[in-house]
C-alpha cells in the first residue's frame, strides 16, 4: 500500500496527533499523582499552546489528508488542512486555554480537586473533537468528531455534580444531545444512498449530475441541519441551551458558548460552501446548486434565532441564564451573516467569532468571580456593586457594551462588518429585523448595568474583591476588547488572509 | 427454485422445528417427578422470599457500563485485522496505539477504583458488637417513638 | 420472482426510524427516550449497509456501520451514567418531572 501517502496524512494531522498524546499524558499522570493534583492544568495549559504553535507554523499550507476519492483532476480526502480549519484551530485552542486559566480560580472547579484529572481530560477531548471537526470534509469523519465533542461535554455540563441542576443540566444536554446526533446520522445515511459517497467533494460533483431525487436530498438535508442546528443552538434546535447554559458550571457555559459554538459554525460553513455551491462568483458570492435552497433556510433560522434569543433574554433574573439567551441570539447574528452565502459573509463570521469569543468568555468570568463570592447569579444580587468593586464594575461595561455592539469596543466592529456584508447582499429587510433586535439587547444589557450602579445596595450585598491572578485574566479579555474597537485592521487582514484560500 | 422470501420460510421453519424437537426430545427423555419444590422459583433450594424486582447494587450498572465500552470497541479491531497487513509496521503499530490506549483507559478504571466491588465490611459477631447493637436498636426506637409523638400532636 | 431487494432494507429501516422517533416523543422515561435513539441510530445503520450492499459503492458502508455501532455503545454507556447520576440525586428518571431549570 501507498505509505508515502500515510505519511503525508500524518504529517498534515500533526496538531490533532499532539493533542491527543498530551491527552494520554493527563489521563497518565492524573494516575500517577494521587492527591496533590495542581499541576495538571498547567499542563493541559502546556499542551493547548504547544499545538496552538504547531497549528500557526503550519497555517498557510493547504491539502488532504486520508485521500480516498478523486475525480479526473483532483484528489480528496477526508480531512482538509487548509488556512480556515487553521483559523477556527487558534480560536479553539486560545478559548481552551483561557477556560482552564478560569478553572484555576474558580471555587467549583477547586471543590473537586480530586477529579481534576478527569476534567482536563475530558476537555482534551472536547477539543480533539472540535479540532478533527472544523477540518473534516467527510460526513462520517465529521459524525464521528461530532459525537467526539458532544460525549465529552455531556459528562462535563454535568460534572461538578454540587447541585442538582449540574445533572439536570448533563441529562437534558444529553437527551437532546443524543437525538439530534441521530438524526444527523440518519440524513447522513440517506445522503450516502442518493450520491454513494460521504465526501464532501464527490457529493458536490454528483449533486450537479441531473439524477438526484430532491425530495429525499430535502429531508437528508434538514435532518442533517438537526445535529449541526443543535451545536450552534439556533431555534428550533435550541431548547437545551438556557436549561444547560444555567446548570452547569459556569466554565463549561463559556466553554460551551464559545469554543462548541465556533466548531459547529465552522461545520456550517464547511457543509454549504464545500457540498452545496457550483462555484464563487468574481464578486465573492456563492452560487448554489439549485437543489436546496440555503438562502432561505438560512434566513429564516436566523430571524427566529435572534427574535427568539432577545426577547427571552428580556425577562431573565439570572445573570447565566441571561448570557445564554444572549448567546442564542448572536447566534442568529451569525447565521445571518452566513446566510448571504458570500465570502464576505464568511469573513464577517470569523471577525465577529474572534469579538465574540473575547467579550462572552469576559462576561461569564465576571459572573463566575462574583457567583464564587456571593453564591448568587441572580440580577439583583448584583445591586451596587459597581461602586464596592470598581474593577469589576467597569470590566463589566466594557463587555456588556460590546456584547450590544457599541462603539469604540470590538463589538461594534464585529456588526459593522457583518451588517456590511449583510447590506452587500441587498438583504435590507433582514438588516432592519437585525438592527431592531440589537436595540431590543441593549434594554437587557443595560438592565445588569442599572442595577450594579443605579440600584442602592441592599444590606445582603456583600463586596466582591477579585484577586491579582483574576484581574490579570480579566484584563488579558477586556483590554483587547477596547484595543480591536479602535485598532482593528491587523485582525481583519488575518481573517481576510485565512479566506483567500478558500474556494471550490 | 426458492424466491428469497422463500430461504427466510425455510429458516424460520428450520428454527421453530429445532427449538420443538429439543423441547419434545428431553419431555421424552427426561424423568417425570413433579414437587411443589419444583415449581417455585429457582433460589438456590432457599424459599424465595420477597418480590423478584428488587433493586440491583448500583455496582452492577457500572460494571456493565465498563464492559460494554470495551467490549463493542474491540469491534474496531475488526477492519484493522483484515487490513494491517497490508500496511507492514505501520499496520501493526497502529493497532497496537490504538490497544495500548484501551489498556490505559482499563489501567485508569483500575486505580480509580472502579473495578473494585466495594463489599460490605464483615460483621463479626463478637460480644461487645452485639450489645453495642442492641443499645443502638433501642435508642433508634426511642428516637423514632418521639417522633411519631410529635407527629401526632 | 419476488428478491428481497434494496427497498426490503429502506423499509425495515424506515419502520424502526419511525418508532424510535415515536419512542422518543411520547416516553416520559429517560432510559426509553435512549431506547428509541439507538432505534434511529440502528436504522441509519441498516441504511449504511443496504446501501452499500445494493448501490456497489464498495465496502464503506459497512465500514461506517461498525463505527456507528461502537459510537452508539460509548454513547449509550455515557448516557446511562447520565441517568444514574440523575437517578441519584431526584429519585426518579422522568424527563418532564426533572425541571428545576425553567423560566
Amino acid at each position: 500500500m501507498d505509505l508515502t501517502s500515510l505519511n503525508n496524512s500524518l504529517r498534515l494531522i500533526t496538531p490533532e496527533i499532539i493533542l491527543s498524546i498530551f491527552l494520554v499524558i493527563v489521563v497518565v499522570v492524573d494516575l500517577i499523582l494521587k492527591s496533590n493534583k495542581k499541576v495538571i492544568p498547567y499542563l493541559a495549559v502546556l499542551g493547548f499552546a504547544v499545538t496552538g504553535i504547531v497549528v500557526i507554523s503550519s497555517l498557510d499550507s493547504s491539502g488532504f489528508a486520508f485521500i480516498t476519492a478523486s475525480t479526473s483532476s483532483k484528489q480528496f480526502g477526508m480531512f482538509a488542512h487548509d488556512p480556515l480549519g487553521g483559523f477556527f484551530k487558534l480560536l479553539i485552542l486560545s478559548v481552551s486555554i483561557f477556560i482552564v486559566l478560569f478553572t484555576i480560580t474558580s471555587s467549583e472547579i477547586k471543590q473537586i480537586h480530586l477529579r481534576s484529572g478527569e476534567f482536563y481530560a475530558l476537555m482534551y477531548g472536547m477539543v480533539l473533537g472540535m479540532m478533527v471537526l472544523v477540518s473534516a470534509v467527510d460526513l462520517i469523519l465529521i459524525y464521528v468528531a461530532l459525537e467526539l465533542l458532544s460525549l465529552s461535554s455531556y459528562v462535563l455540563a454535568g460534572f461538578t455534580k454540587l447541585r442538582d441542576r449540574n445533572s439536570e443540566a448533563a441529562l437534558k444536554y444529553m437527551i437532546y444531545g443524543v437525538v439530534s446526533s441521530g438524526l444527523m446520522l440518519f440524513g447522513i445515511s440517506i445522503v450516502y444512498g442518493l450520491t454513494g459517497t460521504t465526501n464532501l467533494y464527490l457529493i458536490n460533483s454528483l449533486l450537479q449530475g441531473p439524477q438526484i431525487n430532491i425530495l429525499t436530498l430535502l429531508f437528508a438535508v434538514l435532518l442533517i441541519m438537526a445535529g449541526v442546528g443543535f451545536k450552534i443552538s439556533a431555534v428550533p434546535f435550541h431548547f437545551w441551551t438556557p436549561d444547560v447554559y444555567e446548570g452547569a458550571p459556569i466554565t463549561i457555559t463559556a466553554y460551551l458558548s464559545v469554543a462548541s459554538k465556533a466548531a459547529g459554525f465552522a461545520l456550517l460553513i464547511r457543509v454549504i460552501q464545500i457540498g452545496f455551491v457550483s462555484f464563487v462568483g468574481s464578486d465573492g458570492f456563492w452560487n448554489l446548486i439549485p437543489v436546496f435552497d440555503w438562502k432561505a433556510l438560512l434566513v429564516l433560522l436566523s430571524v427566529l434565532t435572534m427574535t427568539l434569543g432577545n426577547l427571552s433574554a428580556l425577562w431573565q433574573n439570572n445573570l447565566k441564564r441571561m448570557l445564554a439567551y444572549s448567546s442564542i441570539a448572536h447566534a442568529g447574528y451569525l447565521i445571518l451573516a452566513l446566510a448571504t452565502l458570500s465570502t464576505q459573509g464568511v469573513v464577517a463570521v470569523l471577525i465577529y467569532f474572534i469579538f465574540y469569543a473575547l467579550m462572552n468568555l469576559g462576561a461569564f468570568y465576571i459572573v463566575m468571580i462574583i457567583a464564587d463570592r456571593t453564591g448568587s447569579e441572580d440580577i439583583d444580587d448584583y445591586d451596587g456593586l459597581g461602586y464596592t468593586s470598581s474593577f469589576l464594575g467597569v470590566s463589566l461595561i466594557i463587555l456588556l457594551v460590546s456584547l450590544v455592539g457599541l462603539p469604540p469596543t470590538a463589538g461594534f466592529i464585529g456588526k459593522l462588518y457583518l451588517f456590511i456584508a449583510v447590506l452587500d447582499a441587498e438583504m435590507y429587510v433582514v438588516a432592519v429585523i437585525a438592527v431592531l433586535n440589537t436595540v431590543v439587547s441593549l434594554y437587557y444589557y443595560l438592565r445588569v448595568l442599572k442595577h450594579m450602579y443605579l440600584t442602592k445596595a441592599s444590606d445582603s450585598t456583600q463586596s466582591v474583591r477579585a484577586s491579582g491572578g483574576e484581574k490579570i485574566i480579566l484584563l488579558l479579555l477586556v483590554v483587547p476588547t477596547l484595543l480591536f474597537g479602535i485598532y482593528f485592521q491587523p485582525i481583519v487582514d488575518f481573517t481576510k488572509s485565512c479566506i483567500t484560500v478558500l474556494g471550490v | 427454485m426458492l424466491t428469497e422470501f422463500g430461504k427466510i420460510f425455510v429458516f424460520i421453519l428450520l428454527a421453530v422445528a429445532f427449538v420443538g424437537i429439543a423441547i419434545f426430545a428431553a419431555k421424552l427423555i427426561r424423568p417425570h417427578r413433579p414437587t411443589q419444590e419444583k415449581l417455585t422459583t429457582y433460589e438456590c433450594g432457599e424459599n424465595p422470599e420477597g418480590t423478584p424486582w428488587v433493586q440491583f447494587n448500583i455496582r452492577f450498572y457500572v460494571v456493565a457500563l465498563i464492559f460494554l465500552i470495551f467490549d463493542v470497541e474491540v469491534v474496531l479491531l475488526f477492519p484493522w485485522a483484515l487490513t494491517y497487513q497490508d500496511y507492514g509496521l505501520y499496520g501493526f503499530l497502529a493497532g497496537i496505539i490504538f490497544l495500548v490506549v484501551l489498556g490505559i483507559g482499563m489501567a485508569y478504571e483500575w486505580q480509580k477504583g472502579d473495578l473494585e466491588w466495594a463489599r460490605p465490611k464483615p460483621n463479626i459477631p463478637y460480644l461487645s458488637n452485639l450489645i453495642k447493637k442492641n443499645t443502638d436498636q433501642t435508642s433508634e426506637n426511642i428516637i423514632v417513638e418521639q417522633t411519631e409523638t410529635n407527629q401526632t400532636t | 420472482m419476488l428478491q428481497v431487494g434494496l427497498e426490503h432494507f429502506l423499509f425495515v429501516s424506515a419502520i424502526l426510524f419511525s418508532l424510535g422517533i415515536y419512542g422518543i416523543v411520547t416516553r416520559k422515561n429517560a432510559v426509553m427516550v435512549l431506547m428509541g435513539v439507538e432505534l434511529v441510530l440502528n436504522a441509519a445503520n441498516i441504511n449504511f449497509v443496504a446501501f452499500s450492499k445494493f448501490g456497489n459503492f464498495g465496502i464503506n458502508g459497512q465500514v461506517i456501520a461498525l463505527f456507528v455501532i461502537v459510537l452508539a455503545a460509548a454513547e449509550a454507556a455515557i448516557a446511562l451514567a447520565i441517568v444514574l447520576n440523575v437517578y441519584k440525586t431526584f429519585v426518579n428518571i422522568n424527563v418532564d418531572e426533572i425541571n428545576k431549570l425553567r423560566d
